[in-house]
């Protein structure tokens, strides 16, 4: 059986392009939102189209339209769509990858913390980067803390929980060496203050900042251990969910939830949606980014 | 507010009259817009808009924007109405107007910024309104479109107390009508009130200017007010604010201007806001080419003054 490619969704978008993107492309980002919750938009379609080409030039398929054949009509069409959705998020990881969701943390949702906890004897906050792959995020949350800890955050503990299913993972984010690719948003300050050179072309994180960060293995699938992860503050979770099938994902979500304290909030990447997955958590926007929040218990909005 | 700050900005509102940018199709289109009496007739605009070949030239590159949903610049106003409808060539002249209805000089704000931030209000209002199937898309763009010229007022004849106001607000990283309220006493809802009576705007459109920031002041036009109030709210978070960082945290679903919104339009259950966000980053390049085209050599001239 073969899907007729259905109109792109041009009537609900702001803005009706006159660039010569195949409108296959827009299917297939249509496709690619609706199972799993990433949406590039127009500008970052290209991003799309280049990662469908690769895929396409992997199976020999000739136009786009052959290769849309091959997500919705082929029998392995599943294994395609994780294989376009590895294409187009690969290389998205780096150090400081989200301003927007920096300054939410540091200028929102810290100081609206650190007000709320302000009658609790131990003041701790606790962060954690699910998926956190070689540990860019991680790293990069540390030094945003650090960058803190004289004046938000003066007399608190803060703990960075940094998990992931891959053990090599795990192991390079350790070590905490990058090139200039995955340093290439990394401010020059935060350059000269929180890594010293390995060689010519590496930095390494300094202790202090490691110190923060405490890394180990997890699946986020085990749900034994994902009982064990309570007492978050904040949860990031970017571009990991896309590998999970819907109703993993949800079960997921639904830890991430659980694990969170009221008033908490989770992050996914920027071009991520939770969709319909979850009805507990608030969508709330910041300044260039949106997160979901655990509505505090006296907000009186659960 | 005291009544007499009110009539202190009622009498420096009257002053505007004086200025001399005002294009001379701008308050008989803005009495056609508003008179709902009367069915608007198409030579009638064509004519208004013969008077002013500049305004009319504008109008037929604004409507070839992509944000408007023509693939080429159409040859006359006429040919624009007959494409579009007449509602959406109004709208879009009155866009145009607006650019040029005040002197550009004695900005606190920088025009560009609050060009973008109108414009993008306005298709985000008219979107908005689509996706609930509202009766009346091209009121909630002029809604959108004319929430903030309060700020046109405050820019004009308070000018000295605005820049102030401005400062405030970029260092404190707070919205700018609160940072009014502190620094003046009365923030652009107040002026743009004075203004929208001055010009006899309709009723609905005057209660949006007044309280898109204090929603439950309004009595008229709830829905309108409530559409302006969250399309502002997500304009500002998504980079089409007034150019600079605003801490806040926005929940848009348990605003009450939402549930005043649901309560007419049972639609916006169903909406993936999420989607509808990104989409608005979708028309970011759009909407700032626009601005430059439209307001841009206005801003450029305003920019060579100061």
């Amino acid at each position: 059986m073969t899907i007729a490619p259905q109109p792109a969704t041009a009537p609900l978008a702001f803005a009706k392009k006159s660039e010569p993107v195949d409108p296959v492309y827009r299917q297939i980002r249509d496709l690619v939102y609706k199972v799993s919750g990433i949406y590039k938009a127009e500008e970052k379609l290209y991003l799309l189209a280049d990662g469908c080409e690769r895929r396409m030039k992997q199976l020999s398929a000739r136009t786009p339209r052959d290769y849309w054949d091959h997500l919705t009509a082929n029998p392995n069409r599943d294994g395609e769509l994780r294989n376009l959705l590895n294409e187009i998020t690969i290389g998205e990881t780096c150090l400081f990858r989200s301003q927007p969701q920096l300054d939410a943390l540091r200028k929102v949702i810290l100081p609206e913390i650190v007000k709320e906890k302000t009658k609790q004897i131990t003041k701790r906050l606790r962060i954690w980067s699910a998926g956190c792959s070689t540990g860019e995020e991680s790293y990069t949350l540390a030094m945003n803390l650090l960058e803190e800890s004289e004046k938000l955050l003066k007399g608190w503990t803060v703990e960075i929980l940094a998990t992931d299913l891959n053990d090599r993972s795990v192991e390079a984010a350790k070590a905490g060496i990058y090139g200039d690719y995955a340093l290439r948003c990394t401010p020059e300050l935060f350059k000269r203050k929180y890594f010293s050179s390995v060689d010519e072309k590496k930095l390494q994180v300094r202790p202090e900042v490691k110190k923060l960060v405490t890394f180990t293995r997890l699946n986020l699938q085990d749900n034994s251990k994902m009982l064990f992860m309570k007492g978050m503050d904040i949860i990031f979770c970017c571009n990991v969910l896309i590998y999970f099938d819907g109703e993993s994902k949800s079960k997921v979500i639904n830890h991430f939830f659980t694990n969170l304290v009221f008033g908490g909030y989770f992050f996914l990447g920027t071009s991520e949606s939770l969709m319909k997955l979850n009805n507990e958590f608030h969508l709330v926007h910041f300044p260039g980014t949106i997160a979901y929040w655990k509505p505090s218990l006296n907000s009186g909005k659960l | 507010m005291t009544t007499l700050i009110a009539a202190k900005i009622r009498d420096r509102v009257q002053r505007i009259e004086t200025m001399p940018a005002i294009p001379a199709v701008f308050l008989p289109l803005l009495k056609m817009l508003s008179d709902t009496t009367k069915e608007v007739r198409v030579d009638e605009v064509v004519r208004l808009v013969s008077y002013d070949n500049a305004i009319a030239g504008q109008c037929l590159r604004v409507a070839s924007s992509p944000l408007y949903g023509l693939a080429q610049a159409p040859p006359s106003i006429k040919a624009a109405v007959i494409s579009l409808g007449l509602r959406r060539v109004e709208t879009i002249l009155l866009t145009c107007c607006l650019g040029q209805a005040f002197p550009t000089e004695k900005w606190g704000l920088d025009p560009v910024v609050f060009w973008r931030h109108s414009l993008a209000c306005a298709l985000v209002c008219r979107k908005f309104s689509e996706k609930l199937a509202a009766a009346d898309s091209e009121k909630a763009y002029m809604a959108g479109l004319l929430h903030d010229i309060g700020f046109m007022v405050n820019c004009q004849v308070f000018s000295q107390e605005f820049s102030t106001t401005m400062e405030h607000a970029c260092l404190q990283e707070i919205p700018l009508y609160e940072a009014e309220r502190a620094t003046m006493g009365f923030t652009h809802c107040e002026s743009g009130r004075a203004l929208a009576e001055k010009w006899k705007l309709a009723e609905d459109i005057t209660e949006v200017i007044a309280c898109h920031h204090a929603i439950e002041r309004c009595k008229k036009a709830p829905a309108l007010v409530a559409l302006v109030h969250l399309s502002d709210l997500l304009c500002r978070m998504r980079g089409l604010g007034y150019g600079y960082y605003e801490r806040q945290k926005v929940d848009l679903i348990s605003s009450p201007a939402w549930a005043i919104l649901l309560e007419k339009h049972a639609q916006l259950e169903g909406m993936d806001l999420v989607r509808f966000t990104f989409e608005l980053d979708e028309a970011v390049t759009e909407i700032s080419a626009l601005v430059s085209a439209v307001f841009g050599a206005a801003a450029a001239q305003s920019a060579g003054k100061r």
